[in-house]
């Protein structure tokens, strides 16, 4: 890591003092430590045992677009990292300052700017809180119809930067396909707009572009997003199948068929019977399903209807509307310590996604390449599908280990050892390194694999939007 | 410290453990969406206090002001689906702090205040008990010292439905500020005059002027004081017991046809009583004939005003607090701010005047509406 001497810190400081103001600057010991983990198990644990992560040389908080500009700008200078941070609630290490440098916070970023009820948009600076903006359009009997579990600690540009999903993106689809616009500070200090319609046949989206790049292509500023009318109607079931393979084959029949589900939530036997048990209380075998349908009373109740058929045809058992609306209120319990998977154990989602001819010999494959290569550690694996497309579904997987290595280094060698098996086996067999949590860092390493022979397009990208490597280096596979 | 103590310490810090990588009361805390800082936030607070248990900090100046800038409020905990107790762990800490002489200089001078006086507002010992009865009305410190006519028209309201209660607590601090800033021994000496009040009063009905006095007696002494609340004695609000007595058609009020637009402002620990929150607006619809205008940081997520212990540890912070929510009311186009708390009353005043809405006590609007 470089050693910025106390001289050249100050000459800096006092810069970066002068772009944001006093108060809007730290270099305190105690906000680089806050600073210096996200939500990743790996920085988690280390510091749970006591060792120290790499820190901000600046913690800065700028208020407008144009200080941003103005700190990357700086940071080109003096060859700084730069790593945007807005809630500090990704999974996958994306926020990490392992390199030291500027971190930015967004959070002052956190005006709406306007909510156009005709058109049905909302524009917000990219710092909200994710539940502020929620709770701002529901004033107005809207929703931003995106119920990801971070939202209460997420910001608008997290949404959009590792392309995240949430509860019910089934019928209402991913950030990524709610965004209509956005404005981005880019790597040079530049500020731009996206085009003001999403679609659109006026040369290349260069939009999708800054969707998944995780702060290595610039900082989000402010995005403009589609929202919905609140729900007439919200129809929730469950039901539970013997078999895996008939609740998958019961999901894609409803997707390819346009049946519209909100949402299609199924629980493999491990996971029914460990997570639902403990977060829900129901004691079940089998693969639990929650199903839902939401919008107008009358079409939401008919597409319900089809899709119980559907579940009955392959053998489904109804657990009725009790258990689907349970699991509704409590959607987010399970990210809730103490029911949450917390230290010391180790944990990864190593969730990937890909298509409906694939997606079963894809769950049974991470399954048994966890349970069999970690035997040893008595690795659990335990999957949901959890959001689905007309083409595939997400398998949300997830390893556990109950009694990892007490030694820090040692538990970081096992858990890497773990995602590389499982992100293997993701790639052979037809799934994506990630669906909506990100690479990060975590995951950095597999992105030449995963793109192939695009990788090296990708990179000459990046080269060319940052040529000083100074936009979160280290993530999302590119360097400096 | 006793052990029993030493245990109370260890089990409320390891609701630190749970929170300091958990982000899912992010959202409500004013604190964190004041300034935007990550370190003043409930996970920052927890992952501080489980840094210095690992040594990877140390208790310093620098931490200390961190510890000491959680406002107490309760919303981190109203929001978590498991009740994590946080703002006890929080407490707890403090009170570690405040025995190794670390805590900020004014936490000591308070301490003084309290132990002599009672209160930390007035060189004045509280009132002696005046007489025995039924019902008991606790009036605090806030309400004898910082908004006195809170109680004289809290009680004309009362008088006018048949109960006139004995004062009890009439200038004494009812321990909460105390125990927020670690100052556990004292906080409890605070609670048990007031308890020996309340027994030498003879009273099996107490009632209170705002939900954190509700919320002292009912939760925080058991929480986290240890410190049991006499079951014969019931506690009520008296802004709850209005409506109540409204409902019922024993109270009448004169119909006010000012059409300024007003909104109510939801007092200081609302989040703690949530029970309470939907009497004061029935009582001011009684009075206006229509519903207020609602703030955004409202009911089940309203915010505190300076009326936490932030306004003595933290000044600044404890004034944008109480800025963000009048800024709150003005934004909704009220121009007109009425609350019950005279703590929470007290705190807005000044800055209502500089953002030009009338500040106005709901006891008092009552009373002259009688």
């Amino acid at each position: 890591m470089a050693q910025r001497a106390v001289f050249t810190s100050e000459m800096i400081r006092s810069e970066l003092e002068e772009i944001v103001g006093p108060p809007n600057i730290s270099t305190d010991e105690t906000d680089k430590l806050v600073y210096s983990t996200d939500w990743a198990w790996m920085p988690q644990m280390w510091l749970d045992r006591g060792e120290r992560l790499a820190t901000p040389d600046f913690i800065l908080h700028p208020g407008t677009k144009e200080e941003i500009s103005e700190i990357i700008k700086v940071a080109n200078r003096f060859r700084l990292p730069v790593v945007p941070w807005g809630g500090g609630s990704g999974t996958q290490g994306g926020a990490l300052p392992i390199y030291g440098g500027i971190l930015i916070d967004t959070k002052r970023l956190d005006k709406i700017i306007e909510i156009n009820e005709k058109a049905l948009t909302v524009t917000a600076q990219a710092g909200i809180n994710g539940s502020q903006l929620e709770w701002a359009l529901n004033e107005k009997g809207l929703s931003l119809m995106h119920y990801p579990a971070s939202a209460n600690c997420a910001t608008l540009g997290g949404y959009l930067a590792p392309r995240g999903t949430g509860t019910i993106s089934t019928k209402y689809g991913k950030a990524e396909d709610l965004v209509i616009g956005f404005e981005v500070v880019l790597p040079n200090g530049d500020i731009i707009r996206t085009p003001h319609v999403p679609n659109h046949a006026s040369g290349p989206d260069f939009m999708r572009l800054f969707l998944g790049s995780e702060g290595v292509f610039g900082v989000i500023t402010e995005a403009t997003m589609q929202v919905d009318y609140l729900p007439e109607a919200r129809l929730m079931r469950a039901v539970l199948f013997d078999k895996v393979a008939n609740a998958i084959e019961a999901g894609r029949r409803m997707m390819t068929r346009r049946l519209d589900p909100m949402v299609i939530r199924l629980y493999d036997p491990a996971s029914t019977g460990s997570l639902v048990k403990s977060v829900l209380g129901y004691e079940l075998e089998g693969a639990y399903m929650v199903l839902g349908w939401d919008g107008d009373p009358d079409i939401a109740a008919l597409q319900e209807q089809k899709g119980m058929a559907i579940c009955d045809e392959l053998g489904a058992r109804d657990l009725g509307r009790e258990p689907g609306e349970h699991w509704w209120k409590h959607r987010y319990d399970f990210y809730y310590p103490p029911k949450s998977l917390k230290l010391p154990w180790m944990y990864g989602t190593t969730e990937t996604v890909t298509t409906y001819d694939k997606i079963e010999g894809l769950y049974a494959a991470k399954k048994k390449a966890i349970e069999d290569t970690y035997q040893d550690w008595d690795a659990k694996y335990i999957g949901h599908f959890s959001h689905w497309f007309h083409w595939g579904a997400a398998l949300y997987d997830r390893f556990i280990v109950e009694q990892p290595p007490a030694d820090a280094q040692e538990a970081l060698r096992l858990h890497n050892r773990i995602w590389n098996t499982a992100i293997t086996a993701s790639l052979e067999n037809g799934g994506m390194v990630n669906e909506h949590h990100g690479v990060g860092l975590k995951l950095a390493r597999f992105m030449p694999r995963q793109y192939g022979s695009a990788w090296p397009f990708l990179q000459s990208l990046k080269k060319a939007i940052d040529p000083n490597g100074i936009m979160n280096p280290g993530k999302v596979g590119f360097g400096f | 410290m006793g052990s029993a103590e030493i245990k109370f310490f260890e089990n409320v810090i390891e609701t630190t453990e749970n929170c300091r990588y958990c982000l899912m009361c992010r959202h409500t805390c004013p604190v964190g969406l004041g300034t935007h800082n990550e370190t003043l936030t409930p996970h920052g607070w927890g992952l501080i206090i489980a840094s210095v248990k690992r040594g990877l900090l140390t208790w310093n100046a620098q931490t200390v002001d961190a510890l000491y800038s959680c406002a107490d409020c309760g919303n981190c905990r109203a929001h978590c689906v498991f009740d994590q107790p946080l703002p006890h762990a929080i407490a707890a800490a403090r009170a570690e702090v405040a025995a190794q002489n670390l805590a900020p200089a004014v936490v000591y001078e308070l301490n003084e205040l309290f132990k002599k006086w009672g209160n930390p507002y007035q060189p004045q010992a509280p009132e002696p008990l005046g007489g025995s009865g039924n019902v008991a009305l606790f009036v605090g410190d806030e309400a004898r010292y910082l908004w006195p006519s809170a109680l004289a028209a809290a009680l004309k309201l009362l008088k006018a439905i048949g109960v006139e209660p004995i004062l009890v607590g009439e200038g004494r601090s009812n321990g909460f500020l105390a125990s927020s800033l670690g100052l556990f021994e004292t906080a409890k000496m605070l609670a048990q005059a007031v308890l020996d009040d309340v027994k030498a009063s003879g009273a099996s009905r107490l009632l209170v002027l705002s939900p954190g006095d509700f919320y002292s007696f009912g939760q925080l002494y058991t929480e986290r004081l240890g410190i049991a609340w006499p079951e014969s004695v019931a506690v009520q609000e008296v802004t709850v017991l209005l409506a109540d007595k409204l409902d019922a058609g024993a109270l009448k009020f004169k119909p006010i046809s000012d059409e300024t637009p007003y909104a109510y402002l939801d007092p200081t620990h609302t989040v703690r009583v949530p029970e309470r929150v939907e009497a004061p607006r029935k009582l001011l619809a009684a009075l206006y004939g229509k519903p207020g205008l609602e703030v955004f940081w409202r009911k089940d997520r309203a915010h505190p005003a300076g009326n936490t212990a932030l306004q003595f540890t933290q000044p600044e912070l404890s004034h944008q607090l109480t800025m963000g929510r009048l800024y709150d009311t003005l934004e909704v186009g009220a121009r007109r701010v009425i609350c019950d708390d005279p703590g929470t009353l007290s705190a807005i005043k000044a800055g209502a005047e500089q953002v030009r809405l009338e500040a106005l006590g709901l006891y008092e609007l009552l009373a002259g509406q009688l």
